[in-house]
């Protein structure tokens, strides 16, 4: 097991050096107001039998959680999913990876729709061929809290005895978001976890020890710096790696290796800089900065409008290359027509530019119920006021997404109304870069989030950050039939319908009856004047 | 006015003014309002259209659940531009034919004056919905020209195109299968003598009767009806495969999409698809019964050889009121037949009754918007009893019109019937 910390200083100004400590086998810090990366590397070898069993039907598996709540970004860890739990997956050619929905319920918990990737799992629209390497298949669905996954990990994979395994587990639980990475050629699973704060009391003060001889932990304490180049991210500060020797190592499983260019670690700051894929906005010359708010339009009915509102003066794209874009991750009760969203018209009067890939349970007739996959995910781009030079738009900018609901089924107690939630879509400039493949240099890349892989890879996003008021997560009351008042649905309409068929077979016999008579007395009258 | 009836070009001018007009109005409107006047349909037909053009299957569109022979009557809307409009002139055109047939029947069956058949054909040819539903691009139109070809050349005696027509009509929308027993029923030895009467006497044994049953239109109609119909379906079978099976007929068997109508089992539909709703006994798959027997049976049985046009009229209203699903554009299927049977209608002299069905279809679309727009819940008890009062009016209606139809002599029809023949 290979670990590696960051953290990023929120502050610079107020960090003083003093606050580290390293010793030969732990490294300390006390009271840190910093953005923290917990990232664990395990071989195959080192995972329990279970999890084991199950990666070895992955050719690649990405999952990816995040927290309900809004929390401010600092670079390097700038990029955005929609709340939730995320599964990307491409599965191992000649097996059935009939493990994986067991897994996840297992790990995740029980209450997670998932049958199996070919009924659950959506498939991954394919852009571009460039990107046969980003996976196939794609689950999401909302999960509010990892408290599932840290009651497995302390009884499933901590040792009994080891105390300190519970302990790191429980921090998971707290984290903003955590991310699982495996596939077959790098044979590790990587475990990484985020927290834009510390969740108590606002700064770290904890002590990072080895656990037996002969790990490493590679150690960082950064901040943010403006880098040269607008494609680069930079930084300075400190890298370390307790467990091994002052000197910088030369042996490449450190990722500080090409960064550490000082004799002592902690003797001299470092500093450096690499392309990245995300950025944070640029600094904006407009006082408000550019955040989103989601909601859904009021009255919601069955054809609910998704709005997403945005200050207008702080609209202007970092870069003419930029267009804004939102990416969204409906539950299967909601959904995107994308007959309506081909109009220019009428995409032109909500904002909307075009909508440039859907993918998934698209049905536009088919109740909730016999939708199998966990719903859809929609990749839109988003108009953006007309830029006039010097004068900027005051107000708000409103984009509506029109979506529409399934039918739910009947439920009782609620007076008609299912209360159901969805996930805010995510917000973000997507720019052309220059350097493309060098962005998975950068030792904080992050990769795999849906719509990453729907751009070409010379992709740079610059993400609209969330306002923070609130939780990330829309609530829909969406009408269904009442059970409590739905009694005499069945009799009632069997008792219309009997009383109709009644009815029309009633006038129907009269006029055969007449019909009968008449020609009886026809015949009478013919044979009368027979005879 | 009562000259502006008196003359067939004024009439026929009229009705196509009408619909160029709302042709280039929608045009308009399309082209600057988010809000179209084209029908979301005439996209899918379209759409269609466009793979086929592209040498693929139409039913790679999203819910297109028509014959194939929909998207191709339209493939000239594929080349660019105005091309576009060439469906809904197409069906403005059908309905323009549809009102001539319905003006020819009038004419030589009903044996009106000229300015009565015109005025009551006008209930067709210059009804605004009429116009609308097919400016807007919607088929009905088309199959309302069909549907009245199908009446004029039964009624004209040419069994060979009638059954031909019948053929067709069913391929394109399954229906019209229900006026197979009538116009069978109506072709019996009054409407179609034997050529000669001398050797004329009543069928005594069951053999003798089946004989005569199978009369020589009677046969060529079913003849002609079948081939027809086996053919398209051959054809379209061969080239389309298994979706143009799945899409234009075994869908309307199976769909659940029973996004809230007009139908009574509408509800009660969505009460037992769900996993919910625990259905006592499996209602919904029993409501064909009553349908098919009422429509295809009893109505047929009781009144086609007292007056068909009308009798097509109460099939088609019984088969509207208790089908599963019931949308707007399906009155469309029997406003064609109005023509015929209002002028001896009694309904005329009761505008209650109309009133009240229009109050309860109003009362119905309002608990509709609740639901569809406001969100509020209102499937009980709004929408299922609106649903239900408007099933309950629908049967009323259809009550008065089979009462109205039983006091007609069998010998005015067969007066037209025979009048055809000589």
């Amino acid at each position: 097991m290979k670990q590696r910390t960051t953290y990023i200083v929120c502050n610079p100004d107020e960090f003083n050096p003093d606050k580290l400590h390293v010793f030969d086998d732990s490294f300390s810090l006390v009271s840190v107001d910093a953005a923290k990366e917990h990232r664990l590397t395990f071989s195959l070898s080192e995972l329990p039998q279970e999890l084991y069993r199950v990666l070895r039907q992955c050719h690649e598996l990405h999952i990816r959680w995040a927290s309900e709540q809004p929390y401010s970004t600092i670079p390097p860890f700038v990029s955005h999913i929609s709340p939730g739990l995320h599964a990307f997956f491409t599965p191992q050619k000649d097996r059935s990876p009939e493990l994986l929905c067991p897994s996840l319920k297992k790990i995740f918990g029980d209450n997670l729709e998932c049958e199996s990737p070919k009924e659950t799992f959506v498939n991954m629209p394919i852009l571009s061929e460039r990107f046969s390497s980003s996976s196939t298949s794609q689950y999401y669905q909302l999960l509010p809290s990892l408290d599932d996954l840290v009651t497995y990990i302390q009884q499933s994979l901590c040792p009994k005895s080891n105390s300190k395994c519970q302990q790191q587990a429980s921090t998971l639980g707290s984290a903003t978001y955590v991310d699982f990475d495996y596939d077959t050629i790098s044979h590790a699973l990587i475990l990484n976890a985020f927290w834009a704060r510390e969740p108590s009391e606002g700064s770290w003060t904890e002590s990072i020890s080895l656990q037996k001889e002969g790990d490493t932990i590679e150690v960082g304490v950064l901040t943010s710096e403006k880098a040269v180049d607008k494609e680069d991210l930079a930084f300075s500060g400190f890298l370390t790696v307790v467990g091994e020797d002052s000197k910088p190592s030369t042996s490449n499983h450190s990722c500080w290796t090409a960064f550490l260019l000082t004799d002592s670690p902690l003797a001299e700051p470092t500093r450096f800089q690499f392309p990245s894929r995300h950025h944070p906005l640029p600094q904006s010359t407009s006082s408000t900065p550019l955040i989103y708010t989601t909601s859904f339009k009021q009255p919601t009915g069955l054809h609910p409008s998704l709005a997403l509102t945005f200050p207008a003066s702080s609209l202007t794209p970092p870069d003419e290359t930029c267009a804004l874009h939102t990416y969204l991750t409906l539950p299967s009760f909601l959904f995107i027509d994308k007959y309506q969203l081909s109009d220019p018209l009428f995409l032109a009067s909500l904002n909307l530019v075009f909508l440039r890939s859907i993918s998934g349970a698209t049905d536009l007739e088919a109740p909730d119920w016999v939708i199998s996959q966990w719903g859809s995910a929609a990749l839109l781009e988003l108009a953006i006021p007309p830029q006039h030079n010097g004068t900027p738009q005051s107000g708000d900018w409103e984009v509506s997404i029109p979506l529409h609901l399934r039918y739910l089924p009947p439920n009782h107690n609620k007076s008609g109304l299912e209360s159901s939630t969805a996930p805010w879509p995510v917000v973000f400039w997507a720019c052309r870069a220059e350097e493309g493949s060098k962005m998975a240099v950068n030792p904080f890349d992050r990769v795999n989030l849906g719509y990453d892989g729907l751009f070409g890879p010379k992709t740079m996003f610059y993400h609209v950050p969330p306002t923070d008021v609130g939780g990330l997560v829309e609530r829909i009351e969406v009408p269904v039939l009442d059970l409590d008042r739905a009694g005499y649905v069945e009799w009632g309409t069997v008792v219309a319908v009997v009383l109709g068929v009644a009815w029309v077979c009633w006038r129907l016999g009269v006029v055969v009856w007449r019909d009968y008579k008449e020609g009886a007395t026809g015949v009478e009258k013919e044979a009368k004047k027979k005879q | 006015m009562v000259q502006f009836f008196s003359s067939v070009g004024t009439v026929f001018s009229a009705a196509i003014a009408l619909r160029v007009v709302l042709l280039i109005y929608g045009s308009f409107q399309d082209a600057f309002s988010p809000m179209k006047y084209t029908d979301i349909d005439y996209f899918v037909f379209t759409d269609a259209a466009r793979f086929i053009s592209r040498g693929r299957s139409p039913y790679a569109r999203d819910t297109y659940r028509y014959t194939p022979l929909l998207a191709w009557f339209i493939y000239p809307t594929t080349w660019q531009g105005s091309w576009f409009l060439f469906g809904k002139i197409l069906f403005a055109l059908g309905d323009i034919a549809a009102g001539w047939l319905i003006l020819l029947i009038l004419r030589s069956s009903g044996k009106m004056p000229l300015d009565r058949a015109l005025k009551f054909a006008s209930i067709w040819l210059l009804n605004p919905m009429v116009a609308q539903i097919s400016t807007r691009g919607s088929s009905e139109g088309l199959l309302g020209v069909i549907v009245s070809a199908l009446l004029w050349s039964v009624l004209a005696g040419r069994m060979g195109l009638a059954g031909c027509l019948l053929g067709f009509a069913v391929h394109f929308k399954i229906y019209p299968f229900i006026y197979a027993t009538s116009i069978i029923w109506w072709l019996d030895d009054e409407h179609c003598p034997p050529k000669s009467d001398k050797n004329f006497r009543r069928p005594k044994t069951i053999y003798e009767q089946v004989v005569s049953f199978t009369n020589p239109s009677r046969v060529t109609i079913a003849v002609f009806s079948l081939l027809t119909f086996t053919i398209l379906n051959g054809a379209m079978y061969y080239a389309y495969g298994w979706p143009f099976l799945q899409h234009s007929y075994f869908h309307h068997l199976t769909r659940i999409d029973h996004r809230h109508n007009f139908s009574p089992y509408n509800t009660l539909l969505y009460l037992n698809s769900s996993p919910t709703g625990n259905a006592s006994i499996k209602l919904e798959s029993w409501a064909f019964v009553p349908q098919l027997f009422l429509s295809t049976v009893a109505i047929p049985l009781a009144l086609a050889k007292k007056d068909l046009p009308s009798t097509m009229l109460a099939q088609t209203f019984a088969f509207v009121t208790f089908n599963k699903v019931c949308t707007s554009q399906y009155f469309l299927w029997y406003i064609m037949f109005l023509p015929f049977y209002l002028p001896t209608s009694t309904l005329l002299q009761k505008p209650a009754t109309g009133i009240v069905a229009g109050v309860l279809w109003v009362f119905w679309l309002h608990q509709g918007y609740r639901l569809e727009f406001l969100g509020i819940s209102s499937f009980v008890p709004g929408l299922w009893a609106s649903s239900v009062f408007f099933f309950l009016v629908n049967i009323w209606i259809l009550g008065i019109i089979i009462t109205d139809l039983g006091r007609t002599s069998k010998s005015q029809t067969k007066l037209a019937g025979n009048k055809k023949n000589i």
